[in-house]
């Protein structure tokens, strides 16, 4: 059974259109992220699963029953807002008890449940805090709880660690998806971070421009990116036009490749993508291509190099470094070629 | 949608209570009885009247003259100090603002009878000074408490900057600082103006030897009835405010549009 | 940086203009003798013990709970009012919190005038009164006259505030609290409202303040029959010529206010730093 189904969903604000016709499966127990730049849709898609809009057309499913008119304080769906919106005339006690005092629980149960939360939360202790003597990540946490402690079958996180910095948000990262096995319910998130999306999911939907690129698992959008936008998106890559020739066959750069692609018409026009970590650099009499190191730049673990080869500009990472003005060869094994269909130039 | 209605009939009501007496006032400006209450047919003899009645003339001649110069005064007084306080460290700083709070926060009839004993103690005769001089005192803060929020919101380095690039503090003050945070003295110069327009309790104890603004002059008619002329006066003068808006309204508008907002 | 000098012109201004003041005040309050020469003073209780007396205490406790009414019918008229409008679409808010200023740009005296042509025995209102066959009315020169007066003047000082304080509330507090199960009137009674409170504690003050010491509203609409605290202060400073009784009833008045104040500011914890911590 599907937890939450959208079918058909569109939205329009004065005319412009923000979604295009999303369809979407979301399993039970799945950690779920929509993924992809500002502007794309992915929040107006959260809000629609919310219930703090509407969608222009379409239907909204949970648990196979129609919610798509039912308002937001009537559906077993709980949010964690961005930048937390958490009561500041509350402490953190009365926020993380908000839900369960609506429900008028006895306060015997209130209280325990609270506890509990903030033990979820690493924040036993807080009761009596204010909201505006915590710090980021800790009102981060106390967002999460007040939502969990309702008991929500679904999760709903609107870009939570944007505030954080980088290696609070590391840290959270891991947490939130721990978090996500203990209490076993779906967390539908949303990120414009691709490097969140591909440590915390388990499915991930690429969206851009209101529709849906790309549903799949991390390292099937990784690897097997549908179309330009997606492998831009996701990491950085080389993207240059192509021809199929054949089944296993394509010619890029003036010269064929082996590859692991097929059904493409014959001599079908297509673009290719490859990872500049797939690329790896030869001598110049092993290279199927050849280039010389326009700049060499370090990043860490690896080097970023640009080769200009006689008609593109590939990006290597390695952990080779090549002087600038050296001459190289460079090979990709037949896997690490990624042929997509051409989208039709815009 | 009953509730909508009902909404719409609630903001009317209150709409209608706060102009009822507006329209009464500009209805009457046009009766051609000196009578309030009877309806006597349409006459323009009031306006024809306010440009022969000196008295009148001369209350709203020191009316303009006190707001004009009071607005002016206060707000160069009040935006240097703006400037100034919001410069301060803690302490000082807050003393100062809630000295500063005082005026806007007494009752008008205490600050009125405070400056009365204040020139009284200082032997000034009362008159245009010290009618000008009381005004100044109560629009001052205003001025302050607008440009204070701008010149929170103003990026606290652009002065740094300026004099890190060559400036001069006064140089930097009057040209990085100053322009930031014109909006707010803008407010603050036309709150001062608005507020010693309409001015009746503090003006009233601090005038003399013939001096009367508007305020007071209708104070002193309401004990022997109103002359319609005061209605025609405050209608022209409510008219021109209302054109003079719409003029800055289409004005922003037409920028807005040009700018592409 | 030396800019805080620019400061210092005010900071003697503030000091004649507002602190001696107060001072003289003071003084007069606490000695007797001719007002018009200094001379003559001496230290004295007498005004305060002429002004505890059954008559000054009767037109105090008529002020106060004047403008304590008139402040709660603020209150209950204001608070939808500003709520309908911060919810209302922005180009239609602005026109409609013009129209709240736009009053006051006439003589506040001609419009509070203008209500003895609608209230009077002959007004608008006994003219439809009668019409309809009932008995004319006594609408003026009395308390409610003078309550009608002031709401009328003070109503806009009570919904601007609340008005600015709802439309900072973020939308999405009230998208959390429907999150967590709150229908629309929980979310009003458990978030809006306790929100608003600062709003509320400002128009509270902004009405109660000029209402309990108005002199001009009673003057006009209550006849010379209602006598208010401050038709007291001014009979004494331009009639009777006794400052020193006048000041001390001025500085009761004061005392009223840094009362009220404190005891609203109780309800307002969070109420911004930047002044009127000291009062």
């Amino acid at each position: 059974m599907h937890t939450i189904e959208l079918k058909n969903i569109s939205k329009e604000y004065n005319g412009v259109t923000v979604l295009n016709d999303i369809n979407l499966y979301i399993q039970e127990n799945e950690f779920l992220t929509l993924l992809g730049p500002s502007g794309c849709g992915k929040t107006t898609t959260l809000r629609i699963i919310g219930g703090f809009e509407e969608p222009t057309k379409g239907t909204v499913l949970f648990e196979e029953k129609d919610i798509t008119d039912i308002p937001p304080y009537k559906r077993q769906i709980n949010t964690v807002f961005q930048k937390y919106a958490l009561f500041p005339h509350l402490d953190v006690y009365d926020n993380i008890a908000f839900g369960l005092k609506i429900k008028k629980l006895p306060k015997s149960e209130i209280d325990s449940k609270v506890k509990e939360m903030l033990r979820l939360v690493n924040l036993q202790g807080f009761e009596k805090r204010s909201i505006d003597s915590l710090s980021g990540g800790q009102q981060q946490r106390i967002a999460i709880a007040r939502a969990l402690v309702n008991e929500p079958k679904v999760l709903l996180l609107d870009e939570p660690l944007g505030a954080l910095d980088l290696k609070l948000r590391k840290d959270m990262q891991i947490e939130l998806k721990n978090m996500q096995k203990r209490v076993g319910i779906t967390f539908i998130y949303v990120t414009h971070d691709q490097e969140e999306a591909l440590t915390m999911s388990d499915t991930i939907v690429v969206m851009d421009k209101g529709r849906i690129q790309q549903i799949g698992t991390p390292v099937d959008i990784y690897n097997e990116p549908k179309n330009a936008f997606v492998a831009e998106f996701i990491g950085e890559s080389n993207i240059i036009d192509g021809i199929m020739h054949e089944d296993y066959l394509v010619e890029f750069s003036g010269q064929n490749f082996k590859c692991v692609d097929k059904g493409f018409r014959k001599g079908e026009n297509i673009e290719v993508v490859i990872r500049p970590e797939d690329i790896e650099i030869v001598s110049v009499a092993n290279g199927q291509l050849n280039g010389i190191v326009k700049s060499v730049t370090f990043k860490g673990v690896h080097y970023e190099m640009i080769i200009e080869s006689k008609d593109f500009e590939w990006m290597i990472h390695s952990t080779i470094m090549k002087e600038v003005g050296t001459e190289i060869g460079m090979t990709v094994l037949p896997e690490n070629i990624h042929i997509m269909k051409k989208v039709r130039a815009e | 949608m009953v509730s909508r209605g009902l909404k719409r009939l609630y903001t009317f009501l209150i709409f209608l209570f706060l102009y009822a007496p507006i329209i009464v006032l500009i209805v009457f400006s046009f009766n051609n009885s000196k009578s309030r209450g009877v309806w006597a047919g349409f006459t323009f003899k009031w306006y024809i009247e306010l440009f022969k009645d000196a008295e009148i003339l001369k209350a709203l001649y020191y009316t303009l003259l006190v707001a004009v110069l009071s607005a002016l005064i206060s707000t160069v007084l009040g935006t240097f100090a703006a400037i100034g306080i919001y410069n301060m460290p803690g302490l000082s700083k807050k003393i100062t603002l809630n000295l500063n709070y005082l005026p806007v926060l007494n009752p008008d009839i205490v600050t009125a009878v405070s400056l009365m004993a204040l020139f009284r103690f200082f032997k000034m005769e009362f008159g245009l000074a010290t009618m000008l001089l009381s005004h100044i005192v109560f629009c001052t803060p205003y001025v302050i408490l607008s440009v204070l929020p701008k010149l929170k919101q103003m990026n606290k380095h652009l002065a740094e900057a300026a004099m890190d690039l060559g400036a001069t503090p006064f140089y930097a003050l009057r040209k990085v600082i100053i322009p930031e945070i014109m909006p707010g003295i803008i407010t603050g110069c036309l709150m001062a103006f608005t507020l010693s327009i309409d001015d009746f309790v503090i003006s009233f104890f601090n005038t003399g030897n013939n001096v009367s603004n508007l305020s007071i002059e209708i104070f002193s008619m309401s004990r022997r009835g109103i002359n319609p002329v005061i209605n025609a006066l405050s209608t022209l003068m409510f008219v021109s405010l209302i054109i003079l808006l719409l003029i800055i309204n289409k004005r922003t508008e037409k920028n807005e549009i040009e700018r592409g907002v | 940086m030396k800019m805080k000098k620019v400061a210092y012109p005010y900071i003697l201004w503030m000091a004649i203009f507002i602190v001696i003041p107060l001072f003289l005040i003071l003084y007069f309050a606490f000695t007797t003798g001719d007002s018009q020469n200094f001379a003559t003073f001496q230290f004295s209780l007498d005004n305060f013990k002429r002004f505890f007396t059954p008559t000054y205490l009767k037109v105090l406790g008529r002020s106060v709970n004047l403008a304590f009414i008139s402040t709660i019918i603020c209150l209950i008229l204001g608070y939808p009012l500003a709520y309908i409008i911060s919810k209302a679409e922005p180009r239609k808010r602005n026109m409609m919190v013009l129209m709240l200023v736009i009053p006051m740009w006439m003589n506040f005296l001609l419009r509070t005038y203008a209500w003895l042509t609608l209230l009077g025995r002959n007004g608008f209102i006994n003219f439809v009164i009668t019409k309809i066959g009932f008995k004319p009315l006594e609408l003026i020169y009395n308390d409610k006259a003078v309550l009608l007066g002031m709401v009328y003047n003070f109503l806009p000082f009570m919904v601007l505030p609340i008005y600015t304080v709802l439309i900072k509330i973020e939308k999405s507090l009230i998208e959390a609290a429907e999150d967590l199960g709150a229908n629309k009137i929980e979310v009003f009674s458990k978030v809006v409202l306790p929100l608003s409170m600062p709003g509320i504690i400002t128009g509270i003050t902004m009405v109660f303040i000029p209402a309990v010491s108005t002199f001009v509203i009673s003057a006009l609409l209550g006849g010379n029959k209602y006598n208010l605290i401050g038709n007291l202060v001014e009979q004494q400073f331009r009639w009777t010529g006794d400052w020193h009784f006048g000041s001390s009833m001025s500085i009761i008045l004061m005392i009223f206010i840094l009362i009220t104040m404190a005891l609203t500011s109780k309800f307002d914890k969070e109420k911004e730093g930047g002044g009127g911590g000291l009062w």
